[in-house]
Protein backbone atom coordinates (compact mmCIF):
# COMPACT_ATOMS: atom_id res chain seq x y z
CA UNK A 1 0.00 0.00 0.00
CA UNK A 2 1.14 3.52 -0.65
CA UNK A 3 1.94 5.64 2.36
CA UNK A 4 -0.44 8.46 3.15
CA UNK A 5 0.35 11.96 2.06
CA UNK A 6 1.08 12.95 5.69
CA UNK A 7 3.64 10.14 6.03
CA UNK A 8 5.38 11.15 2.81
CA UNK A 9 5.37 14.77 3.92
CA UNK A 10 6.87 13.90 7.32
CA UNK A 11 9.49 11.60 5.77
CA UNK A 12 10.46 14.38 3.40
CA UNK A 13 10.85 16.94 6.21
CA UNK A 14 12.92 14.50 8.31
CA UNK A 15 15.10 13.63 5.31
CA UNK A 16 15.84 17.30 4.69
CA UNK A 17 16.68 17.91 8.34
CA UNK A 18 19.13 14.99 8.62
CA UNK A 19 20.65 15.73 5.22
CA UNK A 20 21.40 19.17 6.60
CA UNK A 21 23.33 17.64 9.50
CA UNK A 22 25.06 15.23 7.14
CA UNK A 23 26.22 18.02 4.82
CA UNK A 24 27.54 20.01 7.77
CA UNK A 25 29.53 17.04 9.10
CA UNK A 26 31.05 16.36 5.67
CA UNK A 27 31.98 20.01 5.50
CA UNK A 28 33.68 19.82 8.92
CA UNK A 29 35.50 16.64 7.89
CA UNK A 30 36.87 18.30 4.71
CA UNK A 31 37.89 21.45 6.60
CA UNK A 32 39.73 19.46 9.27
CA UNK A 33 41.51 17.36 6.65
CA UNK A 34 42.69 20.36 4.65
CA UNK A 35 43.82 22.24 7.77
CA UNK A 36 45.86 19.21 8.92
CA UNK A 37 47.25 18.68 5.48
CA UNK A 38 48.88 22.08 5.57
CA UNK A 39 49.82 22.10 9.28
CA UNK A 40 51.40 18.63 9.16
CA UNK A 41 53.50 19.60 6.15
CA UNK A 42 54.26 16.02 5.20
CA UNK A 43 54.56 14.52 8.71
CA UNK A 44 52.23 11.60 9.36
CA UNK A 45 51.48 12.11 13.06
CA UNK A 46 49.79 14.98 14.84
CA UNK A 47 51.69 16.92 17.49
CA UNK A 48 50.38 19.75 19.64
CA UNK A 49 51.32 22.41 17.12
CA UNK A 50 49.30 20.76 14.39
CA UNK A 51 46.15 21.16 16.45
CA UNK A 52 46.14 24.94 16.04
CA UNK A 53 43.05 26.08 14.17
CA UNK A 54 40.90 23.02 14.95
CA UNK A 55 39.18 24.84 17.81
CA UNK A 56 38.09 27.55 15.41
CA UNK A 57 36.59 24.97 13.05
CA UNK A 58 34.64 23.31 15.87
CA UNK A 59 33.43 26.69 17.13
CA UNK A 60 32.34 27.67 13.66
CA UNK A 61 30.45 24.38 13.39
CA UNK A 62 28.68 24.87 16.72
CA UNK A 63 27.78 28.44 15.84
CA UNK A 64 26.20 27.34 12.56
CA UNK A 65 24.45 24.30 14.05
CA UNK A 66 22.43 25.36 17.07
CA UNK A 67 20.94 21.88 17.54
CA UNK A 68 24.35 20.31 18.30
CA UNK A 69 25.51 20.36 21.92
CA UNK A 70 29.08 19.34 21.12
CA UNK A 71 31.45 18.91 18.18
CA UNK A 72 35.06 18.14 17.46
CA UNK A 73 37.40 15.39 16.43
CA UNK A 74 38.97 12.19 17.76
CA UNK A 75 42.30 10.99 16.36
CA UNK A 76 43.28 7.39 15.71
CA UNK A 77 45.89 6.44 18.34
CA UNK A 78 48.55 5.72 15.74
CA UNK A 79 48.14 9.13 14.18
CA UNK A 80 49.11 11.15 17.26
CA UNK A 81 52.56 12.03 18.54
CA UNK A 82 53.72 11.52 22.09
CA UNK A 83 52.23 14.51 23.96
CA UNK A 84 49.62 15.19 21.29
CA UNK A 85 45.99 15.21 22.41
CA UNK A 86 43.90 12.27 21.16
CA UNK A 87 40.69 14.30 21.00
CA UNK A 88 39.58 17.88 20.55
CA UNK A 89 35.95 18.31 21.58
CA UNK A 90 33.94 21.39 22.49
CA UNK A 91 30.54 21.59 24.11
CA UNK A 92 27.95 24.28 24.52
CA UNK A 93 27.49 25.39 28.12
CA UNK A 94 23.99 26.29 29.43
CA UNK A 95 24.89 29.99 29.02
CA UNK A 96 25.90 29.43 25.38
CA UNK A 97 29.67 29.63 25.97
CA UNK A 98 31.78 26.96 24.25
CA UNK A 99 34.03 24.90 26.46
CA UNK A 100 36.64 22.23 25.83
CA UNK A 101 35.50 18.84 27.12
CA UNK A 102 38.13 16.84 28.99
CA UNK A 103 38.19 13.09 28.73
CA UNK A 104 40.28 10.66 30.69
CA UNK A 105 42.63 9.14 28.13
CA UNK A 106 44.81 7.06 30.43
CA UNK A 107 44.25 3.41 29.50
CA UNK A 108 43.45 1.37 32.58
CA UNK A 109 42.19 4.28 34.65
CA UNK A 110 38.71 4.06 36.10
CA UNK A 111 37.24 6.70 33.86
CA UNK A 112 39.17 5.86 30.70
CA UNK A 113 37.12 6.82 27.65
CA UNK A 114 38.07 4.18 25.09
CA UNK A 115 36.59 6.02 22.14
CA UNK A 116 38.25 3.86 19.48
CA UNK A 117 35.99 1.00 20.56
CA UNK A 118 32.84 3.11 20.48
CA UNK A 119 30.66 2.77 17.36
CA UNK A 120 30.73 6.47 16.44
CA UNK A 121 34.49 6.03 15.94
CA UNK A 122 34.87 2.38 14.95
CA UNK A 123 32.00 2.35 12.43
CA UNK A 124 33.24 5.49 10.70
CA UNK A 125 36.78 4.08 10.70
CA UNK A 126 35.86 0.65 9.30
CA UNK A 127 33.33 1.75 6.68
CA UNK A 128 35.04 4.97 5.66
CA UNK A 129 31.59 6.56 5.60
CA UNK A 130 29.52 8.87 7.71
CA UNK A 131 27.61 7.17 10.50
CA UNK A 132 24.90 7.87 13.06
CA UNK A 133 25.11 6.28 16.49
CA UNK A 134 22.48 6.51 19.16
CA UNK A 135 20.36 7.12 21.08
CA UNK A 136 23.00 6.11 23.64
CA UNK A 137 24.07 7.07 27.15
CA UNK A 138 27.52 8.57 26.59
CA UNK A 139 29.05 7.32 29.82
CA UNK A 140 32.42 8.98 30.58
CA UNK A 141 32.11 11.18 27.50
CA UNK A 142 29.52 13.92 27.46
CA UNK A 143 27.46 11.86 29.93
CA UNK A 144 24.07 12.57 28.49
CA UNK A 145 21.54 10.75 26.35
CA UNK A 146 22.62 11.64 22.83
CA UNK A 147 22.94 10.90 19.12
CA UNK A 148 26.35 11.26 17.48
CA UNK A 149 26.82 11.87 13.77
CA UNK A 150 30.42 11.26 12.74
CA UNK A 151 32.57 11.02 9.63
CA UNK A 152 36.14 9.85 9.00
CA UNK A 153 38.87 12.13 7.68
CA UNK A 154 42.08 11.32 5.82
CA UNK A 155 45.28 13.21 5.15
CA UNK A 156 47.08 12.16 1.98
CA UNK A 157 45.09 8.93 1.87
CA UNK A 158 45.88 8.01 5.46
CA UNK A 159 43.01 7.57 7.95
CA UNK A 160 43.59 10.06 10.78
CA UNK A 161 40.41 9.97 12.87
CA UNK A 162 36.77 11.08 12.90
CA UNK A 163 34.94 14.35 13.25
CA UNK A 164 31.48 14.43 14.73
CA UNK A 165 28.77 16.21 16.60
CA UNK A 166 26.50 15.29 19.50
CA UNK A 167 22.79 16.07 19.60
CA UNK A 168 20.94 15.59 22.88
CA UNK A 169 17.68 13.66 22.60
CA UNK A 170 16.00 16.36 24.66
CA UNK A 171 17.09 19.01 22.14
CA UNK A 172 16.11 16.89 19.14
CA UNK A 173 12.58 16.24 20.41
CA UNK A 174 11.16 19.77 19.93
CA UNK A 175 12.87 19.98 16.51
CA UNK A 176 11.38 16.86 14.95
CA UNK A 177 8.29 16.07 17.05
CA UNK A 178 6.09 18.59 15.18
CA UNK A 179 6.95 16.70 11.98
CA UNK A 180 6.19 13.30 13.50
CA UNK A 181 2.92 14.68 14.86
CA UNK A 182 1.80 15.38 11.30
CA UNK A 183 1.23 11.62 11.12
CA UNK A 184 -1.98 10.58 12.84
CA UNK A 185 -1.06 6.89 13.12
CA UNK A 186 1.59 5.72 15.57
CA UNK A 187 4.91 6.53 13.95
CA UNK A 188 8.58 6.73 14.84
CA UNK A 189 11.95 7.63 13.46
CA UNK A 190 14.29 4.65 13.95
CA UNK A 191 17.99 4.06 13.40
CA UNK A 192 19.78 1.28 11.51
CA UNK A 193 19.49 -1.11 14.49
CA UNK A 194 15.71 -0.60 14.75
CA UNK A 195 16.06 1.59 17.83
CA UNK A 196 13.54 4.36 18.26
CA UNK A 197 15.03 7.86 18.04
CA UNK A 198 11.66 9.51 18.60
CA UNK A 199 8.05 8.36 18.38
CA UNK A 200 4.88 10.42 18.10
CA UNK A 201 3.03 8.57 20.88
CA UNK A 202 3.58 6.23 23.81
CA UNK A 203 3.63 3.24 21.43
CA UNK A 204 7.17 3.87 20.20
CA UNK A 205 9.35 5.17 23.02
CA UNK A 206 12.79 6.65 22.47
CA UNK A 207 15.53 4.07 23.09
CA UNK A 208 13.28 1.02 22.70
CA UNK A 209 13.91 -1.50 19.93
CA UNK A 210 11.19 -2.24 17.44
CA UNK A 211 10.99 -6.00 17.20
CA UNK A 212 7.69 -7.09 15.75
CA UNK A 213 7.17 -6.68 12.04
CA UNK A 214 3.41 -6.94 11.93
CA UNK A 215 1.37 -6.60 8.77
CA UNK A 216 0.19 -3.22 10.03
CA UNK A 217 3.68 -1.88 10.55
CA UNK A 218 5.22 -0.15 7.55
CA UNK A 219 8.68 1.17 6.94
CA UNK A 220 9.95 3.98 4.78
CA UNK A 221 13.73 4.36 4.48
CA UNK A 222 14.89 7.98 4.56
CA UNK A 223 17.14 9.00 1.71
CA UNK A 224 20.03 10.24 3.81
CA UNK A 225 23.23 8.42 2.74
CA UNK A 226 24.80 6.03 5.30
CA UNK A 227 22.81 7.17 8.35
CA UNK A 228 20.44 4.18 8.25
CA UNK A 229 17.33 6.15 9.20
CA UNK A 230 13.79 4.91 8.60
CA UNK A 231 10.31 6.06 9.42
CA UNK A 232 7.96 3.37 10.68
CA UNK A 233 4.23 3.75 11.14
CA UNK A 234 1.34 1.49 11.98
CA UNK A 235 -1.98 1.53 10.25
CA UNK A 236 -5.11 0.12 11.78
CA UNK A 237 -6.63 -1.11 8.54
CA UNK B 1 43.20 10.29 38.73
CA UNK B 2 39.48 10.90 38.61
CA UNK B 3 38.68 13.80 36.36
CA UNK B 4 35.27 15.33 37.03
CA UNK B 5 33.25 15.47 33.81
CA UNK B 6 31.07 18.49 32.99
CA UNK B 7 28.13 16.38 34.06
CA UNK B 8 29.65 15.89 37.51
CA UNK B 9 30.73 19.49 37.96
CA UNK B 10 27.15 20.43 37.16
CA UNK B 11 25.94 18.22 40.02
CA UNK B 12 28.48 19.37 42.54
CA UNK B 13 28.42 23.08 41.83
CA UNK B 14 28.03 25.16 44.96
CA UNK B 15 24.51 26.18 45.82
CA UNK B 16 23.65 29.85 46.03
CA UNK B 17 21.94 30.72 49.34
CA UNK B 18 18.71 31.63 47.57
CA UNK B 19 18.46 28.18 45.95
CA UNK B 20 18.90 26.55 49.33
CA UNK B 21 15.98 28.51 50.81
CA UNK B 22 13.85 27.59 47.78
CA UNK B 23 14.88 23.97 48.16
CA UNK B 24 13.66 23.97 51.78
CA UNK B 25 10.33 25.49 50.73
CA UNK B 26 10.01 22.79 48.05
CA UNK B 27 10.86 19.97 50.42
CA UNK B 28 8.34 21.06 53.01
CA UNK B 29 5.48 21.76 50.61
CA UNK B 30 6.05 18.45 48.82
CA UNK B 31 6.13 16.62 52.15
CA UNK B 32 2.79 18.18 53.08
CA UNK B 33 1.27 17.28 49.70
CA UNK B 34 2.40 13.69 50.08
CA UNK B 35 1.02 13.54 53.60
CA UNK B 36 4.44 13.04 55.19
CA UNK B 37 3.71 16.20 57.22
CA UNK B 38 0.15 16.71 58.37
CA UNK B 39 -1.89 19.85 58.94
CA UNK B 40 -1.58 20.72 62.64
CA UNK B 41 1.86 19.15 62.93
CA UNK B 42 4.65 21.17 64.55
CA UNK B 43 7.96 21.46 62.68
CA UNK B 44 11.14 20.88 64.72
CA UNK B 45 12.64 24.01 66.38
CA UNK B 46 14.56 26.42 64.13
CA UNK B 47 17.97 25.45 65.47
CA UNK B 48 17.29 21.76 64.79
CA UNK B 49 15.93 22.53 61.31
CA UNK B 50 18.96 24.56 60.26
CA UNK B 51 21.25 21.83 61.51
CA UNK B 52 19.32 19.09 59.68
CA UNK B 53 19.12 21.04 56.43
CA UNK B 54 22.74 22.12 56.87
CA UNK B 55 21.96 25.81 56.32
CA UNK B 56 22.56 28.98 58.30
CA UNK B 57 19.85 30.55 60.46
CA UNK B 58 19.26 33.36 57.96
CA UNK B 59 18.57 30.94 55.08
CA UNK B 60 16.20 28.90 57.22
CA UNK B 61 14.31 32.01 58.39
CA UNK B 62 14.02 33.10 54.76
CA UNK B 63 12.48 29.73 53.85
CA UNK B 64 10.05 29.84 56.79
CA UNK B 65 9.04 33.40 55.90
CA UNK B 66 8.21 32.22 52.36
CA UNK B 67 6.15 29.31 53.73
CA UNK B 68 4.29 31.75 56.04
CA UNK B 69 3.70 34.06 53.09
CA UNK B 70 2.16 31.13 51.14
CA UNK B 71 -0.02 30.47 54.19
CA UNK B 72 1.28 26.94 54.53
CA UNK B 73 2.76 27.34 58.01
CA UNK B 74 2.15 29.67 60.93
CA UNK B 75 4.55 30.60 63.71
CA UNK B 76 3.07 30.95 67.19
CA UNK B 77 4.85 32.54 70.16
CA UNK B 78 4.80 31.36 73.72
CA UNK B 79 5.30 28.12 75.64
CA UNK B 80 3.34 25.90 73.30
CA UNK B 81 4.61 27.94 70.34
CA UNK B 82 6.58 26.90 67.26
CA UNK B 83 5.99 26.61 63.54
CA UNK B 84 2.88 24.63 62.58
CA UNK B 85 1.56 23.30 59.30
CA UNK B 86 -1.79 25.07 58.88
CA UNK B 87 -2.95 24.23 55.39
CA UNK B 88 -2.37 22.13 52.28
CA UNK B 89 -0.27 24.04 49.74
CA UNK B 90 -2.26 25.22 46.72
CA UNK B 91 -1.98 23.04 43.63
CA UNK B 92 0.75 24.50 41.49
CA UNK B 93 -0.74 24.31 38.02
CA UNK B 94 1.94 26.65 36.68
CA UNK B 95 4.82 24.60 37.97
CA UNK B 96 3.16 21.39 36.76
CA UNK B 97 2.72 22.86 33.28
CA UNK B 98 6.33 24.02 33.38
CA UNK B 99 7.44 20.48 34.30
CA UNK B 100 5.66 19.04 31.27
CA UNK B 101 7.11 21.63 28.94
CA UNK B 102 10.67 21.30 30.22
CA UNK B 103 10.84 17.50 30.60
CA UNK B 104 11.54 15.58 27.39
CA UNK B 105 9.88 12.31 26.45
CA UNK B 106 13.19 10.50 26.80
CA UNK B 107 13.44 11.79 30.38
CA UNK B 108 9.85 10.74 31.18
CA UNK B 109 10.57 7.27 29.78
CA UNK B 110 13.71 7.15 31.92
CA UNK B 111 11.75 8.06 35.08
CA UNK B 112 9.45 5.14 34.23
CA UNK B 113 12.47 2.84 33.84
CA UNK B 114 13.67 3.75 37.32
CA UNK B 115 10.18 3.43 38.81
CA UNK B 116 9.89 -0.02 37.22
CA UNK B 117 13.23 -1.13 38.68
CA UNK B 118 12.39 0.07 42.18
CA UNK B 119 8.80 -1.22 42.05
CA UNK B 120 9.88 -4.67 40.82
CA UNK B 121 12.21 -5.08 43.80
CA UNK B 122 9.62 -3.75 46.25
CA UNK B 123 6.84 -6.03 45.05
CA UNK B 124 9.05 -9.14 45.16
CA UNK B 125 10.08 -8.39 48.74
CA UNK B 126 6.53 -7.44 49.74
CA UNK B 127 5.35 -10.89 48.57
CA UNK B 128 7.96 -12.51 50.80
CA UNK B 129 7.69 -10.24 53.80
CA UNK B 130 4.25 -8.65 54.10
CA UNK B 131 1.93 -10.05 56.76
CA UNK B 132 -1.83 -10.01 57.19
CA UNK B 133 -2.05 -6.58 58.80
CA UNK B 134 0.10 -5.07 56.01
CA UNK B 135 -2.32 -6.49 53.48
CA UNK B 136 -5.33 -5.02 55.27
CA UNK B 137 -3.66 -1.65 55.48
CA UNK B 138 -2.73 -1.72 51.79
CA UNK B 139 -6.32 -2.57 50.84
CA UNK B 140 -7.53 0.39 52.81
CA UNK B 141 -4.95 2.69 51.18
CA UNK B 142 -5.88 1.36 47.73
CA UNK B 143 -9.56 2.22 48.30
CA UNK B 144 -8.63 5.73 49.47
CA UNK B 145 -7.66 6.54 45.89
CA UNK B 146 -11.13 6.08 44.43
CA UNK B 147 -12.67 7.87 47.42
CA UNK B 148 -10.50 10.98 47.00
CA UNK B 149 -12.40 13.95 45.63
CA UNK B 150 -9.67 16.20 44.21
CA UNK B 151 -6.57 15.73 42.03
CA UNK B 152 -4.40 16.61 45.04
CA UNK B 153 -6.25 14.03 47.14
CA UNK B 154 -5.71 11.37 44.47
CA UNK B 155 -2.02 12.23 44.22
CA UNK B 156 -1.74 11.89 47.98
CA UNK B 157 -3.59 8.56 48.10
CA UNK B 158 -1.69 7.13 45.14
CA UNK B 159 1.75 8.02 46.44
CA UNK B 160 0.83 6.86 49.93
CA UNK B 161 -0.15 3.44 48.58
CA UNK B 162 3.15 2.98 46.75
CA UNK B 163 5.25 4.23 49.66
CA UNK B 164 3.48 1.91 52.11
CA UNK B 165 3.97 -1.00 49.73
CA UNK B 166 7.71 -0.32 50.11
CA UNK B 167 7.20 -0.09 53.87
CA UNK B 168 5.62 -3.57 53.83
CA UNK B 169 8.72 -4.79 51.98
CA UNK B 170 10.73 -3.87 55.12
CA UNK B 171 13.32 -1.84 53.22
CA UNK B 172 13.99 1.74 54.35
CA UNK B 173 16.22 2.31 51.31
CA UNK B 174 13.56 1.18 48.85
CA UNK B 175 10.95 3.22 50.74
CA UNK B 176 13.17 6.30 50.41
CA UNK B 177 13.68 5.63 46.70
CA UNK B 178 9.89 5.27 46.29
CA UNK B 179 9.28 8.55 48.19
CA UNK B 180 11.72 10.36 45.89
CA UNK B 181 10.12 8.90 42.76
CA UNK B 182 6.60 9.70 43.96
CA UNK B 183 7.59 13.28 44.76
CA UNK B 184 8.91 13.62 41.26
CA UNK B 185 5.77 12.70 39.28
CA UNK B 186 2.62 12.01 41.31
CA UNK B 187 1.22 15.56 41.05
CA UNK B 188 1.82 15.50 37.30
CA UNK B 189 0.07 12.14 37.02
CA UNK B 190 -3.20 13.27 38.60
CA UNK B 191 -3.40 16.83 37.34
CA UNK B 192 -6.38 17.34 35.04
CA UNK B 193 -4.31 19.86 33.04
CA UNK B 194 -4.82 17.93 29.76
CA UNK B 195 -6.91 14.77 30.27
CA UNK B 196 -7.65 13.53 33.79
CA UNK B 197 -6.54 10.03 34.75
CA UNK B 198 -9.41 7.78 35.82
CA UNK B 199 -8.94 6.68 39.47
CA UNK B 200 -11.14 3.58 39.09
CA UNK B 201 -8.85 1.39 36.96
CA UNK B 202 -5.87 2.62 39.01
CA UNK B 203 -7.62 1.55 42.22
CA UNK B 204 -8.56 -1.80 40.68
CA UNK B 205 -4.89 -2.32 39.75
CA UNK B 206 -3.76 -1.43 43.28
CA UNK B 207 -6.25 -3.91 44.77
CA UNK B 208 -5.16 -6.62 42.36
CA UNK B 209 -1.55 -5.96 43.38
CA UNK B 210 -2.47 -6.33 47.06
CA UNK B 211 -4.22 -9.66 46.28
CA UNK B 212 -1.10 -10.94 44.51
CA UNK B 213 1.01 -9.89 47.53
CA UNK B 214 -1.44 -11.56 49.93
CA UNK B 215 -1.29 -14.79 47.92
CA UNK B 216 2.50 -14.58 47.60
CA UNK B 217 2.51 -14.61 43.79
CA UNK B 218 5.65 -12.63 42.97
CA UNK B 219 5.62 -13.28 39.20
CA UNK B 220 2.03 -12.15 38.82
CA UNK B 221 2.57 -9.14 41.14
CA UNK B 222 5.70 -8.18 39.20
CA UNK B 223 3.85 -8.17 35.88
CA UNK B 224 0.96 -6.20 37.35
CA UNK B 225 3.18 -3.49 38.79
CA UNK B 226 5.14 -3.09 35.53
CA UNK B 227 1.90 -2.79 33.56
CA UNK B 228 0.61 -0.24 36.09
CA UNK B 229 3.75 1.88 35.71
CA UNK B 230 3.71 1.60 31.93
CA UNK B 231 0.16 2.92 31.86
CA UNK B 232 1.10 5.85 34.11
CA UNK B 233 4.11 6.71 31.95
CA UNK B 234 1.94 6.61 28.81
CA UNK B 235 -0.44 9.00 30.49
CA UNK B 236 2.42 11.41 31.34
CA UNK B 237 3.71 11.21 27.75
CA UNK B 238 0.21 11.82 26.35
CA UNK B 239 -0.11 14.87 28.58
CA UNK B 240 3.31 16.06 27.44
CA UNK B 241 2.33 15.60 23.77
CA UNK B 242 -0.96 17.45 24.27
CA UNK B 243 0.65 20.39 26.09
CA UNK B 244 3.86 20.57 24.11
CA UNK B 245 2.97 19.40 20.62
CA UNK B 246 -0.66 20.05 19.81
CA UNK B 247 -1.38 18.62 16.38
CA UNK B 248 -1.76 21.13 13.61
CA UNK B 249 -0.68 21.28 10.01
CA UNK B 250 1.28 24.47 10.34
CA UNK B 251 3.99 23.47 12.75
CA UNK B 252 6.31 21.43 10.57
CA UNK B 253 9.93 22.67 10.72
Amino acid sequence: MNPDREVVQAAHALTLWFRGVSVEINHLSRNVASLLESSLAGRSTVNKGALVGLEELAHEFLTRNASAIGAGMFFATDSIDEGGRPREWWTREPDGALKRLDFDSTPGSRRYYDYEKLPFFSAAASTGEQTLWGPYVDYLGFEDYILTVSAPFWVRGRFMGVVGCDIRLRDLEPLIMPTLRLIHDNAALINASNRVILGNSGMYLVGERVRSESAHQHRLALDVPHLGLSLIYTTTT
Amino acid sequence: MVIPTPFQSQIYRSLPEIERADAIVDRITTAIRLGLLKVGERLPPEAALSEMFGVGGATLREALAELREQGVVETRRGRSGGTFVVTQPRPQTDSIREWFLSTSISEIRDIGDEQAAVAAAIIRLACERAEAHDVERLQELARALVLATSPEGRALADSRFHIELAVSAQSPRLANAEIRLQEETVQQLWTPIAAALDPEPATAEHLELVRAVAQDQPAKAGNLVLEHIRRNIYHLIDTKLTLGYARSNQDAP
